[in-house]
């Protein structure tokens, strides 16, 4: 309940800020915010394509937070997604019936997104390495593989400015507009890190590693192990945020600057702390960002500045992202401790 | 108002931004030249008051009068300044530095290490140590230095700065008894230049020993402020407490049964290559409590977490036949070995977690399901029946374990810890930092445990408590056994001398 009272006064600080903002430029706030909601939950239409924007966030913030609840900092959500995103596009040149082509192609990207995970374990637990330093790195390495195999090798031989389309039978069925049966896929997914997390083994180990290494190697719960888990469950999420813009969404494909793609890794970070770190939090997070996203394009093109629309959604979601964001960085402390333990 | 009072705190009040009230209104009155005691149970207030007179911590509410004179200290520099210096438990000296540039370090303005400052610092401190018979090596850097010699540096560094009255944090916590005995007479030769020294203890016998007054808190009050003389250690006893205890329990006579640990050539390695445990050979029967004492530091801590498989060690060690060589702490948890760390937050619990989640803590497979599910229901029955079995006083299975006193978290601890049925019980420290019934709680739960046959290995820093419990007590020193007692040979001046590293002849 706390936590509740504390979101809604942060989101309440961050529209005053906005407010400011906007105001500063000279222009009415609340007529641009109320511009912002129709735009973003006006009607349906634009329900269902805020709705749709929201699934990739969902999984990339559950690869953070369950990354958190292991004690871990892993950024390594963009990488994965951009790789998951091109491996699930590559299923399209296989040839298998409708239907189970789409659950190939989720198979082999969440295999892809593990893939990516794997180096990121393996270096922090044998070497010591510090994830957010290998995330960043592996995530430029997938992003320029990516690039390459995206222009070189899979784009569309008559339209360069995208890669070939996926088949029909390996697309997610639409719902209704731009919403399709990946909103499935997406609430399955925190549903069963939630399930994950609070009623099984091995999730109450990641917790207990991520709140207390000392305690848990103490009680015998293998740090390393938890970690690992932890970045391969989160490995598969992010890679799966990839594959329904390409499986999920218009245009079924990638597009040659991987605009589509966006930045759904990075900004999963600040859906994740919005949700403070829980899968059913993250539900709502990713809903809030989708919105404001949403909305904001649609304010765009109503001629209001993009440069105003950014800085007031960074700073409603930044008032949003603080109080957890804190309360990370004083967990962090006695974890530094634990470091130890965990090499 | 008292007349000739150097100290005069009057109504002091002090809520924590948590919300804990610490002190409800205090009253104490420090004469010059005169050792008061402040006596009190751990959470009594008697940190968060000399906090607050040496200005490190603002009062909420009440006044401080400092030679007649109201004042309010916004900082300890300007108490100190003041004339008031107060040693903690964890002491502010630099480790790499040497007693004298410790000493030298704390002066205002540039230039306090600089050579020609540093040589007028040490002919002032040889002619304190001269005058008040507190020696200390000076040039040594302190980290190379026991714990107790880092003691009187930072006594030193206080008498440097001319305090008159000086606040002593439980400074025998880290003393041998003949350490403590010297820091004694330190003291009263302070007050017989006319300083004066406020002595924080919760031991009866060293407010009896060395002060001239005592003020008693407890809860954050004051109950009572008395002359020493004429108190009587009962009396005290009872004010502290506000209750009278039980008896403690008396211990059965048994023969100790079959061998359950045994050490031979047990090596720990501690940092820069130093062995923290050298060699080490002993062993634990069952229906036996073996006690380990000696001053903290001396390489306790290192023994047990290689015992329970957090610590490389080299040597052998098997618990009931089984060799550990290898095991990590799950292994050797279930080959019969529970623990009671000396850390309770760090290592013991998980503060976020709820009480029934630590519960289970360490043993999770009766409660899981052959898919690996968590059967929460059996959890909490289990978490309710810890509460009622070990009178742990908690509003329910799901308050999280942060909320509990220090007492009520170490029971659940010991409760969770004897539910995995140990065959060799190792508590390190047990009752640290808990109130007198949960000690006493603790304590006698310990002597039952042994004489129903379990072997306990015992470990620490209070000497009564070793006395009062083991069979067998060994004196631990740099690493190794000073000397091993059995229970006939119990003599605090012999114990206290192997503490402080005085072999014995053969």
């Amino acid at each position: 309940m706390k936590r509740v009272a504390e979101t809604l006064t942060v989101l309440v600080l961050g529209i005053l800020v906005g407010a400011l903002v906007m105001a500063l430029w000279g222009r009415d706030p609340w007529s641009s915010y109320a511009s912002l909601l129709s735009g973003a939950l006006g009607n349906t239409r634009a329900l269902m394509s805020t709705l749709s924007r929201s699934l990739g966030l969902v999984l990339t913030g559950l690869t953070f937070a369950v990354g958190v609840r292991a004690g871990l900092f892993n950024i390594g959500a963009q990488g994965q997604m951009l790789l998951g995103a091109v491996v699930a596009l590559s299923c399209g040149l296989l040839r298998l019936p409708p239907g189970l082509h789409l659950v190939a192609a989720l198979a082999l990207s969440g295999l892809a997104g593990m893939a990516w995970a794997l180096p990121v374990a393996a270096l922090k637990l044998t070497r010591g390495v510090n994830e957010v330093i290998s995330t960043i790195m592996l995530n430029w390495v997938a992003h320029w593989l990516v690039l390459y195999l995206v222009i070189q090798k899979l784009s569309d031989p008559i339209l360069g400015q995208r890669t070939f389309t996926v088949p029909p039978g390996m697309r997610f069925p639409v719902i209704r507009g731009e919403l399709t049966w990946a909103l499935v896929l997406a609430l399955a997914t925190a549903l069963f890190f939630w399930w994950f997390l609070w009623h099984h083994a091995k999730g109450y180990e990641i917790r207990a590693a991520g709140l207390n290494p000392r305690a848990a190697t103490a009680a015998g719960i293998s740090v390393k192990k938890a970690m690992t888990t932890a970045l391969l469950l989160g490995g598969v999420a992010a890679a799966w945020a990839g594959a329904i813009q390409v499986l999920g969404r218009f245009p079924y494909a990638i597009t040659s600057d991987l605009a589509n793609l966006g930045n759904l890794g990075f900004d999963g970070i600040a859906v994740a702390l919005i949700g403070r770190n829980h899968p059913l939090g993250i539900l709502a997070g990713a809903f809030f960002f989708g919105t404001l996203a949403t909305g904001a394009a649609k304010m765009g093109l109503r001629g209001i500045p993009i440069d105003m629309i950014y800085i007031v959604q960074g700073v409603i979601v930044v008032f949003m992202a603080a109080p957890e964001a804190l309360r990370l960085v004083r967990l962090r402390r006695p974890a530094a401790k634990a470091k130890e333990v965990a090499r | 108002m008292a007349d000739n009072a150097l100290l005069e705190a009057r109504g002091i009040a002090k809520v924590y931004p948590d919300g804990t009230v610490a002190l409800r209104g205090v009253d104490l009155v420090v004469r010059p030249g005169e050792v008061h005691g402040l006596l009190g149970e751990n959470g009594a207030g008697k940190t968060t008051l000399t906090k607050i007179i040496s200005g490190l911590l603002p009062p909420t509410s009440g006044e401080i009068r400092w030679r007649g004179k109201r004042v309010r200290f916004s900082s300890p520099r300007e108490a100190l300044r003041a004339g008031i210096g107060m040693v903690h438990q964890h002491f502010a000296l630099v480790g790499p530095f040497t007693g004298l540039e410790n000493i030298a370090l704390g002066e205002e303005g540039g230039g306090a290490l600089s050579p020609v400052h540093v040589a007028s610092v040490r002919r002032r401190v040889e002619a304190i140590m001269r005058e008040s018979g507190l020696e200390a090596p000076l040039d040594v850097p302190v980290e190379d230095l026991p714990v107790g010699v880092q003691q009187r540096v930072e006594i030193l560094k206080m008498l440097y700065r001319e305090v008159d009255l000086l606040i002593l944090d439980e400074p025998t916590a880290v003393l041998t008894p003949q350490e403590a005995e010297e820091l004694f007479s330190v003291l009263r030769g302070l007050a017989a230049q006319g300083r004066s020294v406020i002595f924080i203890t919760h031991k009866l016998a060293e407010v009896t020993a060395v002060t001239d007054r005592v003020t008693v808190l407890r809860r954050g009050e004051v109950v009572a402020t008395r002359e020493t003389p004429g108190s009587t250690a009962e009396e005290l006893a009872r004010l502290m407490v506000g209750e009278e205890l039980p008896p403690p329990r008396a211990r059965a006579e048994r023969a100790p049964g079959r061998e359950v640990l045994r050490l031979e050539g047990f090596t720990v390695p501690g940092p820069a290559g130093k062995p923290a445990v050298q060699g080490v050979s002993f062993s634990v029967r069952e229906g036996e409590i073996l006690g380990i004492a000696g001053v903290q530091g001396n390489g306790q801590t290192e023994l047990v977490e290689a015992l329970v498989g957090l610590r490389p060690w080299s040597g052998h060690a098997e618990l009931l036949g089984k060799d550990l060589a290898g095991r990590g702490p799950g292994e050797i948890a279930s080959l019969g070995l529970a623990h009671i760390p000396e850390d309770r937050h760090g290592m013991g619990l998980i503060l976020e977690f709820n009480l029934a989640e630590n519960a289970i803590l360490g043993r999770l497979r009766p409660f899981l399901d052959p898919l690996g599910r968590l059967r929460w229901g059996k959890v909490y029955r289990f978490a309710r029946e810890l509460i009622s079995r070990f009178s742990i006083q908690a509003p329910g299975p799901r308050v999280p374990v942060r909320y509990l006193s220090g007492g009520n978290q170490q029971r659940l601890v010991v409760g969770r810890e004897l539910s995995k049925a140990p065959k060799l019980l190792i508590a390190n420290q047990p009752t640290r930092g808990l109130d007198v019934a949960a000690t006493r709680y603790i304590r006698d739960l310990l002597l039952r445990l042994r004489d129903e046959g379990m072997a306990i290995l015992l470990v620490s820093a209070d000497l009564d408590e070793v006395l009062e419990l083991s069979d067998r007590v060994a004196v631990m020193y740099r690493g190794t056994f000073a000397g091993v007692l059995s229970r006939e040979e119990f003599d605090r001046e012999r114990i206290g001398l192997l503490m402080g590293g005085v072999r014995e002849a053969g």
